[in-house]
């Protein structure tokens, strides 16, 4: 049964990302990634590389739906790669951790730390890639401020409406 | 030996990322330069299938609109070619041998995937190989010039469009026949920058901006946009003018890629000069 729920969740969560996010239309300079909410909330019960494959396989797939081949993909590995000595840093009995990262499991300031850094991570990613230049870098970090700050909001008003 | 597998044990998760990231940075710069010419992978034709089916539903949301700018353009070439033909009956009548030589030919094309809310935004159409597009052919619509053919597959081609910043666009004035180049900032998809303008120019908002005629690309006097607004800096060279486009890009639907009936051979010429 969660393992349903997890994958309603995360259907969701793409669909939300493809059809909706992708396409606000906000001088290109919001484009949340919601969908880092899938990976973020991932339980840390498996093995880094496995995590990374994870990162691998959702990026990819993001990738072919926005049609930026390696983009989704470089950032979701490197969001995977650094999640769990993250947790690990922010939450000391992280070992006890075997469901899902969320409000309910862990404080609201490690989660509020571990999320923002991440997202903010991904976004750099994301905006860096996309753009592959330094020309017009001011409006680069524009959109990786408010995009992220977006994404944030929306990752943990999900978390603290779910809390409840 | 052993130490060395005892490195890769200590570090296996950074191996492991290191290799990961690799992939995706060839998958990356692979694609960088067109990111979608991928469409012609298996996974993207998928997806332009899927833009193909999805645009063929919405467009008809948007038949009234197309079919009074398509009226407005069959009318607009009409007259065209009544005042071409009395120039033709005049030619004929004025001299002593007559040649024909159609140097620009159209074919029409429909868009069915773009993006206007990125700083790298490409379109796809459904016309390629198949039906005689060849790179770095011009579009255009019935507003003015669309963009120029970047990748071209069997069935369908991407478009580098004006509103990419990696667009340059050689223009010009039509008052007083000054050359210019057209880019985007990343910002906007109604306005683009117009460079390369001389201090010594006179330029006004409401100047229209047409294609230079310099590249074989798109023949002379296409519209692509006009002055919003011009500023001349202090102690700067040249101008800083921003321009209002012709092509709205966000109702975009029917195209035409222009075919240079030369380009192959001023494109061999230009290479061998190279």
């Amino acid at each position: 049964m969660k393992q349903i729920s997890v994958v309603i969740q995360w259907f969701i969560a793409i669909a939300l990302q493809v059809l909706l996010f992708n396409n606000l239309q906000f001088w290109g300079l919001c484009q949340p990634q919601v969908y880092l909410l899938c990976l973020l909330m991932f339980p840390i019960t498996l093995p880094r590389w496995a995590d990374m494959l994870i990162g691998m396989a959702l990026g990819l797939f993001m990738d072919i739906l926005c049609n930026s081949i390696g983009v989704h993909m470089a950032a979701c590995i490197f969001i995977m790669f650094v999640r769990q000595p993250l947790i690990a840093y922010f939450v000391q009995e992280h070992e006890r951790l075997t469901g899902e990262i969320s409000l309910q499991t862990i404080s609201m300031d490690a989660f509020l730390k571990y999320t923002l850094i991440l997202v903010f991570l991904h976004q750099i990613c994301i905006s860096m890639l996309s753009a592959w230049t330094f020309h017009h870098f001011g409006m680069t970090i524009l959109q990786i401020v408010i995009s992220a700050t977006v994404a944030e909001g929306l990752i943990l008003g999900y978390n603290i409406i779910r809390a409840r | 030996m052993q130490s060395l597998l005892k490195f890769i044990q200590k570090y296996s998760n950074f191996l492991v990322f290191l290799n990961l990231e690799v992939v995706a940075f060839l998958l990356l710069t692979s694609y960088n330069e067109y990111p979608q010419s991928s469409l012609f992978s298996t996974a993207n034709r998928i997806v332009a299938f899927n833009y193909q089916v999805g645009n063929n539903i919405s467009s008809y949301f948007h038949l009234k609109a197309t079919n009074e700018a398509l009226e407005e353009e069959n009318v607009a070439l009409r007259n065209q070619i009544t005042v071409l033909q009395n120039q033709l009956e005049d030619s004929i009548e004025h001299s002593a041998y007559t040649y024909s030589h159609l140097e620009y030919t159209y074919i029409p094309a429909k868009v069915i995937q773009l993006t206007t809310n990125k700083r790298s935004n490409y379109l796809t159409i459904n016309k390629g190989r198949r039906d005689s597009v060849y790179q770095g052919m011009g579009i255009r619509n019935a507003e003015g010039v669309v963009g120029i053919v970047s990748t071209v597959g069997e069935k369908f081609s991407i478009v580098l469009p004006i509103i990419n910043t990696n667009s340059h666009i050689s223009c010009k004035f039509t008052k007083n026949g000054y050359y210019g180049t057209i880019e985007w900032d990343g910002v906007n998809c109604q306005y683009a920058q117009l460079a390369d303008v001389a201090s010594h120019l006179c330029v006004e908002t409401g100047d229209t901006i047409v294609t230079s005629g310099l590249s074989p690309v798109f023949p002379e006097g296409i519209p692509i946009a006009i002055v919003e607004k011009a500023e001349l800096k202090e102690g700067a060279s040249y101008y800083t003018i921003r321009v209002r486009l012709n092509t709205d890009f966000r109702k975009i639907e029917y195209v035409q890629l222009i075919n240079n009936q030369t380009y192959k051979e001023l494109k061999e010429l230009s290479d061998e000069t190279d």
